[in-house]
């Protein structure tokens, strides 16, 4: 049996739960769609092939102070950031669900990053499975699906008359205490993303032309406007600075790129990837070699942001498929 | 004093330790010797050579330097920093007394057991001595331990020599030799007007049970070690310490990483034969 909410139920629902707690959703912003704190139901959108930013930042802000430090009595006393706020995040795609499960390996890895930690922990995700998938997405060559529940605390899936509710963890059951759901034998639509990018020995593959010049030939057009970085739900470079501002110290964390010239640039002025070629491979490497070697799955989720969002077209699809014929071209010229 | 409420959680990592600096000492004109030390006994910072850590500015930053002191002696923590950017400077500012913070240690670190009763060559340049002096300091330490020592260290003039303080000291301890070396002299220069490598080339140091540490910039390291290699040093035989662009010292902002290698998490220690075998060559 499905078990099935209303979408009035629904709607009324997450009003009661925005008295208490603060409610991130899709909501229209000009004319893009964003995740933002809704105050109101009607202000939800739930009609949307995806957000034009994954909701990335709520776990991982774009600024985020890390400690403070203000002199006192002669010493200087530093408090670390603590995240307090508790934060009902509704309508996340499979896609960018993954991809913050995928960022728990480099931010959870020993010693943890306490503030995703906290993030993570303040944090209950309510998934909303696609309905149909837009022209850029392929999560399904990136090991999701349109109705991946596997990193959500509850899922969603519109069916004719409300939304098919799946309870996956004991934060989602939790949230979902004294809703009442209806039992129907409707079969939630099983959705379908056919697009298949050949992703699969992309590792072995990309190992075999490291060195091959289609990076730098490919990096030719890039402007580095690091675009890509910041649409990407599973980019997380950063930089940390001091901001001061009255004697009070703040030690932040920003969203960084490997695209930057100077990302790599040492004391003294060497930088070991100078050029666009070395940082566009590190780029694509990084999500489809180093990552998958540290921390088993590719670092990318196949939202397709970076492909409609990038000025000169680089596009990660076609990159794979280059990779792998490049690949197997250099491999046999080694056999 | 960090609040309760977290110490309970996760700790934060980016807090660092508070520490107060203890003395300041021109090394040469833009490098400074900095002995700080933790303000609290709770902290515990126990490292070895090669090892690093991020020295605070607040206000400013903070910048990862080699430790230059040695654990065991319990003299306080050392630094040589060299003024060359924003937190550097900063630094350099700073006087006795100041109040700073310190993140770490960070790294692996030269094995130095394993080169019980090897030959030593350790090869620096500039401020890249800063991390071969606790290296230094631990053999003549334990002299015995090892056998023929031989230290070469350059610089670009005779004031930009790092611990020149402690030279007599070192060549005071039985079986061991310094050579110097500089870029240009200057009028009261007796010594060597000499590139490293060149200095290599001359020496002729023998591979034989022999490991050779290096450390200076790039381009120095480039050259010294092929003419090691022309030597019959083999990759094994010479270790080093790589430098990356780093901020946060735990493998997670990715700026430092050789291929799927981070500095500060797998290094910044490395011979030479793991080097070749990196996916990425810098």
């Amino acid at each position: 049996m499905t078990k099935i909410i209303g979408k009035n139920e629904l709607e009324s629902w997450l009003s009661g739960i925005m008295k208490e707690r603060t409610v991130f959703a899709p909501t229209r912003v000009d004319d893009l769609i964003l995740f933002r704190p809704v105050r109101s139901a009607n202000e939800i959108v739930f009609d949307y092939e995806n957000t034009n930013l994954s909701p990335k930042e709520l776990f991982f802000p774009r600024t985020e102070t890390l400690f403070t430090a203000v002199p006192k009595d002669g010493d200087i006393e530093l408090t670390p950031t603590i995240v307090d706020q508790e934060v009902i995040l509704f309508g996340i795609r499979p896609c960018d669900a993954r991809g913050i499960a995928i960022l728990d390996g480099p931010f959870l890895d020993e010693p943890a990053d306490s503030l995703w930690a906290q993030h993570r922990e303040k944090t209950t995700m309510i998934g909303l499975s696609c309905t149909k998938p837009a022209p850029q997405c392929f999560c399904t060559s990136m090991g999701s699906a349109p109705n991946d529940a596997s990193n959500v605390d509850i899922m969603l899936t519109q069916v004719e008359d409300g939304y098919a509710v799946e309870t996956i963890t004991e934060k989602g059951e939790k949230l979902l205490q004294g809703v009442e759901l209806r039992e129907s034998d409707v079969q939630p639509p099983v959705p379908t993303c056919d697009v298949n990018i050949p992703a699969e020995g992309i590792v072995e593959a990309i190992t075999k032309m490291f060195d091959d010049p289609y990076w730098s030939r490919l990096a030719d057009r890039c402007i580095h406007c690091n675009v890509c970085a910041y649409v990407c739900p599973t980019c997380y470079c950063f930089d940390i600075r001091d901001r001061t501002d009255k004697g009070k110290t703040e030690r932040i964390r920003t969203w960084e790129s490997c695209q930057s010239k100077g990302f790599t640039r040492i004391a003294g002025g060497y930088d070991p990837r100078a050029d666009k070629g070395t940082r566009l491979r590190q780029r694509f490497c990084h999500k489809l070699l180093y990552f998958p070697q540290q921390f088993g799955a590719l670092g990318c989720v196949g939202c397709g942001r970076c492909v409609i969002a990038c000025p000169v077209n680089i596009d990660i699809r076609e990159i794979i498929s280059d990779v792998q014929k490049i690949g197997a071209e250099v491999g046999q010229g080694s056999n | 004093m960090v609040k309760e409420a977290t110490e309970k959680a996760v700790p934060n990592p980016f807090v660092p330790y508070p520490a107060t600096l203890k003395s300041v000492v021109d090394l040469t004109p833009d490098v400074k010797l900095f002995t700080l030390e933790l303000d609290r006994a709770q902290d515990e910072f126990d490292y070895k050579p090669g090892q690093f850590a991020f020295v605070s500015a607040y206000g400013v930053g903070e910048s990862p330097f080699g430790v230059t002191s040695v654990a065991y002696r319990r003299e306080g923590l050392q630094f040589a920093v060299r003024r060359v950017g924003t937190v550097t400077n900063a630094l350099h500012q700073l006087e006795p007394g100041a109040k700073t913070g310190v993140r770490g240690p960070f790294g692996n670190f030269f094995p130095l057991d394993d080169y019980k009763n090897k030959n030593i060559i350790i090869i620096g340049g500039g401020i890249g001595f800063a991390p071969l002096r606790p290296v230094i300091t631990t053999i003549l330490d334990n002299r015995d331990d090892y056998a023929n020592v031989l230290i070469l260290n350059g610089a670009r003039s005779p004031s930009d020599l790092c611990f020149a303080s402690e030279f007599d000291d070192w060549v005071k301890s039985p079986r061991t030799k310094l050579e110097l070396t500089v870029d240009a002299g200057d009028e009261n220069w007796n010594g060597r007007v000499a590139l490293i490598p060149d200095v290599i080339t001359e020496l002729q140091p023998s591979p034989k049970d022999a490991i050779t540490i290096i450390c200076g910039p790039p381009i120095m390291i480039k050259f010294t070690l092929s003419r090691l290699k022309q030597l019959g040093f083999a990759d094994e035989q010479i270790v080093t310490t790589l430098e990356g662009k780093m901020k946060c010292g735990l493998g997670k902002c990715f700026r430092c990483n050789v291929g799927e290698k981070y500095v500060c998490r797998d290094g910044p220690v490395f011979t030479f034969e793991q080097i070749s075998n990196f996916i990425e060559q810098f």
